[in-house]
């Protein structure tokens, strides 16, 4: 069964998106979450939730930001809420939410986001042995990885079929830094690049938020010619990230993923469906980002 | 009087054989070594089996431990044969391994129990329930992620009974360690498994894109261009030792299993001092200048404390013109001395010659200022200058010297 996940940047496009067809969306503030494309308050995260469950769908809200001190103490009053309020599941990175989750007997499930750092079907299973439901895989992983994983793995497993890939989090305000020493006044805007010297065509997508600064591959990711490959191999947990693709652009390419996803469940799917909806998402994609298939096609032994 | 009996550990980066055993000399309570697979430093200089049990026994005997590191994030096919070496490090008497994967934590466990397991740094821990999950995890350390302040160091020591390891000096990662992949994005070689081409430290273009792809630089500094970086100075925790004794860190890590035998030394040689001496008598602990003067002499970039008192600003990054900081070389390393005659049987490590000013530090923060006088080779044929590398040659020194010893140089 395939089950596609998909940001949401206000409310009315969380019900957009859900109207579209997504089965899931995926929310949170920045207190928690990491690099979601809007901060929610609870409030929101509320009548996104009670908005999905009138239409049958689910809610998972991020709580993979990796917490200091003072961040820890507030999940459990967090979690809590999200619990009261029927949210679906929630995404967490640091083991120490984790065992503030068996601790005080949390019933929300989880599924372990960390990244980079979820590589293996041996990592995946460790933290489905410690109540991980699902587990998103990181984007570093060639197609030739995923398959090996997929048919090792005890718990589904999540990938990235549409949007940005962050490369690098820092907890320093990298561009702020820059901006002072230059004596410039900071920009507030996430349309930030920077590019390697080099490569001048590169455009790596950078901004800061108040889990510090993110930075972006340089092409978003596009899975659409690959998705049968992605059924044959037992991967169906997509996720579609809007932190770049705005407003009903984004709604727009989740219709195309649910179209996607109808055509390969009735056996409708063929390359001219696929080629017809990979234009569209092509023209609906952000003019000035690119698009690529990221890590999917290459030999793992290129990417040592 | 106050003492403190608790001291934490000097644990210093050994890339081979001759550095963990100069480490050791140097003061080291403990040294970390990486094996041949599962390690982040496949270019670092890496242990072979017989080479661990070597380093064991010479630590052993100076009441030191060994670490290994195999802090690397593991594909598929990456840990095969992890049970193996596991035991064998267990077997061999390694006191501990480094490691961040939870693939590797449970094959550790399972397959080689009663060899501890610390949590690398790679693993980004921040917080005092994250060392609590490891800790019941069954690990007996958790070295902790460099962006963790002191005052949250107070507070996980309180809430926490695992080990804590904090890094003190060194090169650092400009992001969360383990949280950047921008090597495996630019070079096509994993940051996670040893590969990192410190993509962090290159020069960039910074600007705007609007819709249609036009691109406005940001790039300013006045009259020379400064382009954008994220390059972070290097860490040294020199002047607040006494912070993290207080605080009941167990262990005291300086970076750099790339680093010289010079490096690793002098290091070494004064975090042990400052340690001793605070430890000792902290109540009327003063700290010494020379101290610092001595890090210098081995600095690569400008030191700063990092995150530990508060967010690292632009002056923590490598903005502008970099200030020359002197190079001080590895001259020559005593192999003998004789008192009576004066002579100093000394190996060369590089060029130095007649009338140059050397200095001689060792153990115990010794130093001896030197003119070289005279020079001859094993022969007893007078020389100008040590040419070779590695050749053994004769000089005289007015104050003895200890095998060892080293002999450093101003370039």
């Amino acid at each position: 069964m395939i089950e596609l996940i998909a940001t949401a940047e206000s409310i009315d496009q969380a019900k957009a998106l859900v109207r579209t067809g997504v089965d899931t969306l995926y929310i949170g503030e920045d207190e928690f979450g990491l690099r979601l494309p809007a901060s929610f308050s609870q409030q929101e995260i509320e009548e996104i939730t009670k908005f999905a469950h009138t239409k049958q769908k689910q809610v998972c809200v991020a709580v993979n930001a990796i917490m200091h001190n003072d961040r820890i103490k507030k999940v459990i009053p967090y979690v809590q809420f999200l619990q009261q309020i029927g949210v679906d599941s929630i995404t967490v990175g640091d083991p120490g939410v984790i065992h503030l989750l068996k601790k005080n007997d949390i019933k929300i499930p989880y599924i372990y986001d960390a990244h980079t750092l979820v590589t293996s079907a041996n990592q995946v299973n460790f933290w489905a042995k410690r109540g991980a439901t699902k587990a998103v895989l990181a984007r570093e992983l060639t197609f030739e990885e995923l398959k090996i994983i997929a048919s090792e793995v005890t718990i589904p497993i999540e990938i990235l079929v549409y949007g940005a890939t962050c490369i690098h989090q820092s907890k320093r305000p990298l561009v702020k830094n820059y901006f002072n020493f230059t004596e410039q006044h900071e920009q507030e805007t996430k349309d930030l690049f920077i590019s390697e010297v080099k490569k001048p065509d590169t455009h790596y997508s950078i901004y800061e938020d108040m889990n510090g600064t993110h930075v972006f591959a340089t092409d978003d990711i596009n899975l659409m010619p690959h998705l049968e490959s992605l059924v044959h191999a037992g991967i169906t947990q997509w996720k579609l990230d809007g932190i770049f693709t705005k407003g009903n652009h984004f709604v727009e390419i989740a219709r195309l993923f649910v179209e996607a996803k109808t055509a390969l469940q009735q056996g409708n799917w063929t390359n001219k469906v696929m080629e017809h909806l990979n234009s569209q998402l092509i023209d609906l994609h952000p003019n000035e980002r690119t698009l690529s298939e990221g890590f999917f096609l290459k030999d793992p032994e290129d990417v040592k | 009087m106050r003492t403190i009996t608790k001291k934490p550990e000097v644990l210093a980066p050994a890339g081979t054989l001759e550095k963990l055993k100069i480490a050791i000399h140097y003061g080291a309570d403990a040294v970390y070594i990486g094996g041949n697979a599962y390690g982040l430093r496949s270019r670092a200089g890496n242990f072979t089996y017989d080479e661990m049990r070597e380093g064991v026994e010479f630590a052993k005997k100076h009441n030191a431990h060994v670490y290994v590191a195999a802090n690397m994030v593991a594909h598929e096919g990456d840990v095969e044969g992890a049970g193996d070496f596991f035991r064998t490090l267990r077997d061999i008497g390694i006191r501990a391994v480094i490691v961040s994967d939870p693939a590797l934590i449970e094959i550790c466990a399972m397959e080689a129990p009663g060899l501890p397991i610390h949590l690398s740094t790679q693993a980004s821990a921040t917080n005092y329930e994250t060392l609590n999950f490891w800790h019941e995890e069954g690990l007996e350390r958790v070295v902790l992620a460099r962006e963790v302040s002191m005052d949250e160091i107070a507070e996980i020591r309180q809430k926490t009974d695992v080990e804590i390891e904090a890094f003190i000096h060194g090169a650092m990662c400009i992001s969360y360690s383990g949280r950047c992949t921008l090597s495996n994005h630019m070079s096509a070689r994993d940051a996670n498994r040893g590969g990192c081409s410190q993509s962090c430290r290159w020069k960039y273009d910074l600007f705007e894109m609007d819709e249609l792809g036009g691109r406005q630089s940001l790039l300013d500094g006045g009259d020379e261009l400064e382009d954008f970086s994220m390059s972070a100075v290097d860490m040294s925790m020199i002047h607040h030792i006494p912070d993290f004794v207080e605080n009941g860190v167990d262990s005291l890590k300086i970076e750099g299993r790339m680093k010289s035998i010079h490096y690793v030394s002098t290091v070494t040689n004064v975090y042990r001092q400052v340690v001793d001496a605070y430890c000792e008598d902290p109540d009327h602990f003063e700290f010494k200048q020379e101290w610092e003067d001595e890090l210098w002499k081995v600095a690569q970039r400008e030191l700063a404390t990092g995150f530990y008192y508060g967010t690292p600003t632009e002056n923590q990054q490598l903005f502008g013109k970099r200030r020359k900081i002197p190079k001080y070389v590895f001259a020559g390393q005593v192999l003998d001395y004789d008192e009576e005659t004066q002579i100093a049987t000394i190996q060369q490590r590089n060029n130095f010659a007649v009338g140059d000013e050397v200095e001689f530090y060792g153990p115990g923060f010794t130093h001896i200022k030197q003119i070289v006088e005279q020079l001859w080779d094993e022969d007893d044929q007078p020389l100008n200058r040590a040419r070779h590398p590695m050749m053994t040659i004769k000089m005289k020194v007015d104050t003895p010297v200890q095998p060892l010893n080293i002999m450093r140089k101003r370039k």
